[in-house]
């Protein structure tokens, strides 16, 4: 272990201990809102495994979510609540494994309509289901489970696909996943068994998921299809991941705070408002993704991004103050990206030739 | 000497036309088998058999004796086919390293991940590589792109070794380093077939020749007397008459 590398166990060691003391340090809403943010944080980071390396854009949260979370609302009356936990990490398994072999050779587009159509075919089959042989609309969950043990187990979470995601980038799996990203011909070239790989990942991603849903379960007391397979879930996830970055482990991060604080602010405020804000934030990263736009407007943008010329009556060292403002920042990649671009002009500033 | 790869009766058609008809050859260890013909005749086509990358309609692929006409593309590569690609295919956001060290931990000899990274490293600097192991694909020369492709597929450890038109467009003096990495290849014992169309590689380096036509194999035997075959000569240039 380098000094750099102790340097780092030693803060994130000391940032989980922060987190795990959050309930003794805030107030119940506080407490709520981290539980919130917990969250959508292990949603996002599980979606970004799956869909950051294999390119393939998932709407398939809500179902894994719900999936997780129905399970233990339909069986927590019969059984203790961590058994539960485990039928739904079983049954997540399941569904991961017959959903990945099915439509993982389906491409692009039509993978992003089939599993946002699964989170609505279960929601519709519950419903059925529900008014027709149960004679209910929803169920209840009371256990004593409360809010702290809940946010305890979401921290646990994600501390675990942290540490998933990190030590996959080291194994054979997280190569093979690199490669599949960037050219599948050549990954099966290299000898990778790209469908293997692709499933293998989603069932953690998914697994991861519907825990998640499991875990939350107990926080909502009172669990209608409607609510648990919400699809408001899968699109925030999708974008947080997107604002954040993908490339990065801790990218998700940098999406999901902000878009929860706005959240949290403007549901309070302007509950009408959200949507309409998760709507343009959405429009923004679609507009700037890489990928998905014509030559044309990347070309624009590419004018657009050009360093405006030195006003005059600058001189000296605000030249080299200008040429850091005025540089293009790359929002392809998030939020990450701004940070690391900053950085590395922070760290090694070079002066910039020709000015 | 035994051969390594054996391809009998091989045909595929895409709808009414048919790419490679009734195709067999053999190549034996550190053979250099030339596959020529007029564009469109169905070299490629007939390595894409081979290779895996689509499957055959008839036909079989033995390698050692050992059938793999049903074997999907990423078997065969641990099967101890490789191949390159006439347009060459390398993960384009990638270090040129990592395509390699997917090579090497998914070929016939799997690695972990540390020594597959010395590997790599190895078989990058056997092509003269070392140094680019770090660039992406658009930071690398043509040359250099085709040999990267050449060190994944090697990173592998192919016993058969497709190359597409892998001499192809590159300047007198790359030519001849490029012959010499084929020469060096067949020395290591790896059966190579070669299809190209720069006719002074294929006169130095191949022992043998094929050349194919419409899917079908008008000749074979040694470049010099194939090159002068009428049937070859009328492939490429046309009838008397026309």
């Amino acid at each position: 272990m380098t000094t750099g590398s102790k340097i780092a166990a030693v803060a994130l060691a000391m940032l989980v201990a922060l987190l795990a003391a959050v309930p003794w340090l805030v107030s119940d809403y506080g407490l709520g809102f981290m539980v919130n943010l917990m969250c959508y944080l292990v949603l996002t980071i599980a979606w970004t495994l799956f869909s950051g390396t294999t390119r393939y854009v998932s709407l398939a949260t809500a179902a894994f979510f719900g999936l997780g979370a129905y399970t233990v609302a339909m069986l927590v009356k019969e059984m203790p609540i961590y058994a539960t936990f485990g039928i739904a990490l079983v049954l997540g398994t399941v569904m991961a494994l017959l959903v990945g072999l099915v439509t993982l050779r389906i491409s692009g587009m039509f993978f992003v309509v089939f599993g946002f159509g699964l989170s609505e075919l279960i929601r519709e089959v519950l419903i059925w289901w529900e008014i027709n042989q149960t004679k209910t609309l929803g169920r209840y969950v009371f256990v004593p489970f409360d809010t702290t043990l809940i946010y305890w187990h979401l921290l646990g979470l994600a501390v675990l696909v942290f540490l998933v995601g990190w030590l996959l980038r080291r194994t054979r799996l997280g190569i093979a996943l690199l490669v599949i990203g960037d050219d599948e011909t050549m990954a099966r070239q290299a000898g990778i068994n790209v469908p293997l790989a692709k499933v293998a990942i989603f069932v953690v991603s998914s697994v991861f998921m519907t825990v998640v849903g499991a875990v939350m379960a107990p926080r909502f007391g009172y669990l209608t299809p409607n609510f648990a397979f919400n699809p408001l879930i899968s699109f925030q996830v999708v974008i947080m991941a997107l604002l954040g970055g993908m490339q990065r482990l801790w990218g998700p991060v940098l999406g999901v705070v902000p878009l929860m604080l706005l959240s949290e602010l403007l549901q309070v405020r302007f509950p009408f408002w959200y949507s309409v804000f998760l709507g343009l934030v959405f429009m923004i990263i679609v507009y700037f993704l890489p990928r998905g736009i014509t030559g044309l407007v990347e070309d624009a943008w590419r004018v657009l991004c050009r360093p405006i010329s030195l006003p005059r009556g600058v001189t000296g060292p605000l030249i080299d103050v200008w040429g850091s403002l005025s540089r293009p920042i790359s929002l392809p990649r998030g939020i990450a990206g701004i940070i690391e671009d900053t950085w590395a002009r922070l760290v090694r500033r070079q002066p910039t030739g020709g000015r | 000497m035994v051969a390594l790869l054996e391809v009998d009766g091989l045909t595929k058609a895409f709808g009414g036309l048919v790419a490679v008809n009734d195709m067999s050859l053999s190549v034996s260890p550190g053979e250099v088998l030339g596959l020529i013909g007029p564009n469109g005749s169905g070299k490629t086509t007939l390595l894409n058999l081979i290779a895996g990358t689509i499957r055959s309609d008839a036909g079989t692929i033995r390698i050692g004796g050992e059938d793999v006409t049903r074997l999907p593309n990423h078997l065969r590569v641990r099967k101890r086919i490789n191949r390159t690609f006439q347009l060459v295919r390398m993960p384009p956001n990638l270090p040129a390293i990592v395509g390699v060290m997917a090579g090497v931990m998914y070929g016939a000899e799997p690695k972990r991940y540390k020594d597959a990274e010395y590997e790599a490293a190895g078989i990058l600097g056997e092509l003269n590589l070392l140094l680019k192991a770090g660039y992406r694909l658009d930071q690398l020369t043509y040359i250099e792109q085709k040999r990267v492709e050449l060190a994944r597929a090697l990173a592998t450890r192919p016993r058969v070794l497709l190359l597409d038109e892998w001499l192809s467009g590159l300047s007198p003096g790359e030519l001849d380093g490029g012959m010499s990495v084929v020469w060096s290849l067949a020395a290591q014992g790896i059966a190579v077939i070669l299809v190209e169309h720069v006719m002074t590689a294929v006169r130095a380096l191949c022992s043998r020749v094929v050349v194919m036509n419409a899917g079908v194999k008008i000749a074979e035997g040694p470049p010099g007397e194939v090159l002068r075959d009428a049937e070859v000569i009328r492939a490429y240039l046309g009838d008397d008459d026309a």
